[in-house]
């Protein structure tokens, strides 16, 4: 019966005193461990570049995916305003018309999650002559985030600029078909003087973009201007807020119904959000995040099998080597910290090297989307790539390692 | 209580081991009694499946008997546990492989070095005993060498002060001439003389070359899993 233990051979002379050099050995084995897989680095070069590929995409995505969602949330925009959010306060039966304060809109804009915020003021039927013709249409009074909010710009000329807007210049932007029945073109209407209410207006440029559709029988006014020369120009009852990714329409929404409520009455007050839009928008990129996701996820899980597979093989045909080890007096957690070594060596070089590719990914989105890389980039990345290695190397390690670990030396030894 | 102090360094007493093959019992060994003591060369012949392999593995510590008792340096090492009998093997022991099993990819140097690492000696104390082992082989000059590089005799005397690197008390040497032209066999064989006159150590040699026999201060033959004075 085996039940005699090392400390008590060494308690009764038999062994000399353990040299307390635990640590050493494991310094060692560890050096072994990388000398052994540069040696042997062709059999490694397949699974570390899917690893380092996978690494490169998640640390791209998870770093990006902000950014990422904030581009393709102005691209998905322009087809439903899933991001945009509107306030509004109705008119109440024998109430005054409550507007928006500027206290109010300053707070709004401070809501985390809030991109920018477009005020306007509106009057409806508005006419203009023009040789001896009149002309009628609604007049919209905004400011310069309003072409950036609604993702408008300009098909003809030019859109206000901040100068219009803080200097109330008589300036007007005209929707295409607006232009086209006074002028007879779009693009001869630009230059152009429109008279409305006395007040002659120097037409700037013909609105276009994706959402343009139905604002082409409007006239744009700055709304200063608006508000200094339009008469029966609507106070600032209506409001409209795009928020960072969709992510954020929901408590910005709740949010700003609470801000609104503290800062003024808020009467007659209705939010609207296209709850629908954002849905759809949510679903197309789940599906794709999922995919990307699940890519990644194969890679990197083909990786982590390509190791697991090379160390099994690995055990097998080095039976002889850990046979003899073991003779040589390595104890079962001597092979086991070597193996698991090994494997560990493989995943944090391709994790390393995945990095290195994930930085220049991220790098070159950014260029991209015009964005700026997170701070700690390069922190967040090694850590991600030291954390994933880790995991991985044991995961596909530990198995391969304990099998070797405990082999049997009389088997190993008689192994071919 | 023997503490390895005496000259005794090997005591096998009524040792026997059976397999099982399926409802058949084959008995391999059968009451096996041997001692060797420090400074002494025993060579166990005999032909092939006279359970010269078992013995060996036994006296390696590789695998247990069936039955009977087995010391080295007065250590009943068959009641260790796993972990005490490696380190009873690193700390006393010491193996030659018939096929001069070196490691490969590595270089003489990693090859002596690696038992240094099992038993925790101190970096700057590994060049000296290697060197120190080398020159008992007279291979020091091939230090750096990679193992593939060298001659079958090379590599066997690489094996011998691999063996010997960690100053053990017994060393079991498995066929090692082997696979050696005569000239090499020789050269090995003086080599395991000296160091056994030299080093005190107990060696036991398991081979069924005569001329290798011919070498060792005593000789036995097991035959039918009895072992016998030759």
């Amino acid at each position: 019966m085996a039940n005699k233990t090392l400390q008590s051979l060494r308690a009764e002379g038999f062994l000399p005193k353990d040299r307390g050099t635990r640590l050493l050995r494991f310094s060692d084995l560890l050096r072994i461990s990388f000398r052994e897989v540069v040696r042997k680095r062709r059999r490694y070069i397949g699974v570390m570049a899917a690893i380092a590929l996978g690494t490169a995409g998640l640390i791209t995505i998870v770093t990006m995916g902000r950014d990422l969602k904030a581009n393709l949330n102005n691209d998905l925009d322009l087809l439903g305003g899933a991001t945009i959010i509107a306030a509004h306060f109705d008119l109440q039966m024998g109430d005054r018309q409550e507007w928006f304060r500027t206290g109010t809109i300053d707070a709004i804009e401070k809501i985390p999650g809030v991109k920018e915020v477009t005020k306007s003021r509106f009057r409806s039927a508005a006419t203009t002559t023009f040789q001896e013709k009149v002309y009628g249409f609604n007049l919209l009074g905004v400011d310069t985030n309003y072409w950036s909010l609604f993702s408008f710009t300009p098909r003809y000329g030019r859109l206000f600029n901040d100068a219009d807007i803080s200097e109330g210049r008589k300036v007007c932007v005209l929707g295409q078909d607006l232009a086209k029945m006074i002028f007879g073109s779009p693009e001869g209407a630009v230059g152009q003087m429109l008279n409305l209410d006395n007040n002659l207006y120097t037409v700037v440029g013909i609105i276009g973009g994706v959402r343009a559709a139905d604002k082409t029988l409007m006239a744009f006014l700055p709304i200063t201007t608006a508000q200094a020369r339009v008469p029966n120009i609507s106070e600032l009852s209506s409001l409209y807020v795009r928020c960072n990714t969709w992510d954020d329409v929901a408590p910005v929404a709740a949010a700003l119904e609470k801000t609104i409520t503290t800062y003024q009455p808020s009467k007659g007050l209705r939010i609207q959000v296209g709850w629908e839009p954002l849905k759809q928008v949510q679903r197309v990129f789940w599906w794709v995040s999922l995919f990307i996701y699940a890519s990644i996820g194969a890679t990197l899980v083909l990786g982590g099998f390509g190791i697991w597979n090379i160390m099994m093989a690995a055990v097998t045909a080095r039976t002889r080597e850990i046979g003899l080890k073991k003779a040589m007096g390595a104890e079962d957690s001597d092979i086991l910290w070597q193996f698991l070594f090994e494997a560990l060596c493989v995943t944090f070089s391709s994790a390393l090297l995945g990095v290195a590719l994930g930085m220049v990914g991220v790098q070159y989105m950014c260029r991209s989307l015009g964005t700026q890389p997170p701070e700690g980039l390069f922190a967040i990345c090694l850590l991600a790539g030291l954390i994933f290695a880790a995991v991985l190397g044991v995961g596909s390690g530990l198995y391969p390692s304990i099998r070797a670990s405990r082999m049997q030396v009389v088997d190993a030894m008689r192994y071919e | 209580m023997n503490n390895g102090h005496s000259d005794r360094v090997i005591d096998i007493r009524h040792l026997s081991k059976t397999y099982a093959s399926g409802s058949e019992q084959i008995k391999v060994l059968k009451d096996i009694n041997l001692e060797v003591n420090r400074g002494e060369m025993l060579a166990i012949m005999g032909p092939s499946g006279s359970g010269k392999s078992t013995m060996l593995f036994i006296l390696g510590i590789f695998q247990p008997p069936t039955s009977g008792s087995y010391t080295i340096a007065g250590v009943d090492v068959l009641n260790l546990n796993r972990d005490a009998q490696a380190v009873f093997r690193r700390e006393k022991m010491g193996f030659v492989f018939q096929s001069c099993d070196l490691l490969e990819n590595s270089t003489v140097y990693e090859n002596l070095e690696l038992p240094l690492i099992y038993t925790g000696v101190k970096r700057h104390e590994r060049e000296h005993k290697i060197m120190e082992a080398l020159q008992r082989v007279n291979l020091e000059h091939r230090v750096r060498q990679p193992s593939n590089r060298l001659s079958g005799g090379e590599r066997q005397r690489v094996s011998i002060a691999r063996a010997l690197v960690n100053e053990p008390e017994f060393i079991l040497a498995d066929e090692p001439t082997g696979q050696l032209d005569k000239d090499n066999s020789e050269r090995v064989m003086d080599y395991f003389v000296k160091i056994t006159e030299e080093a005190r150590v107990a060696m036991v040699i398991v081979t069924h070359d005569a001329a290798t026999a011919e070498r060792c201060t005593r000789k036995c033959l097991l035959s039918d899993g009895v072992l016998k004075p030759y």
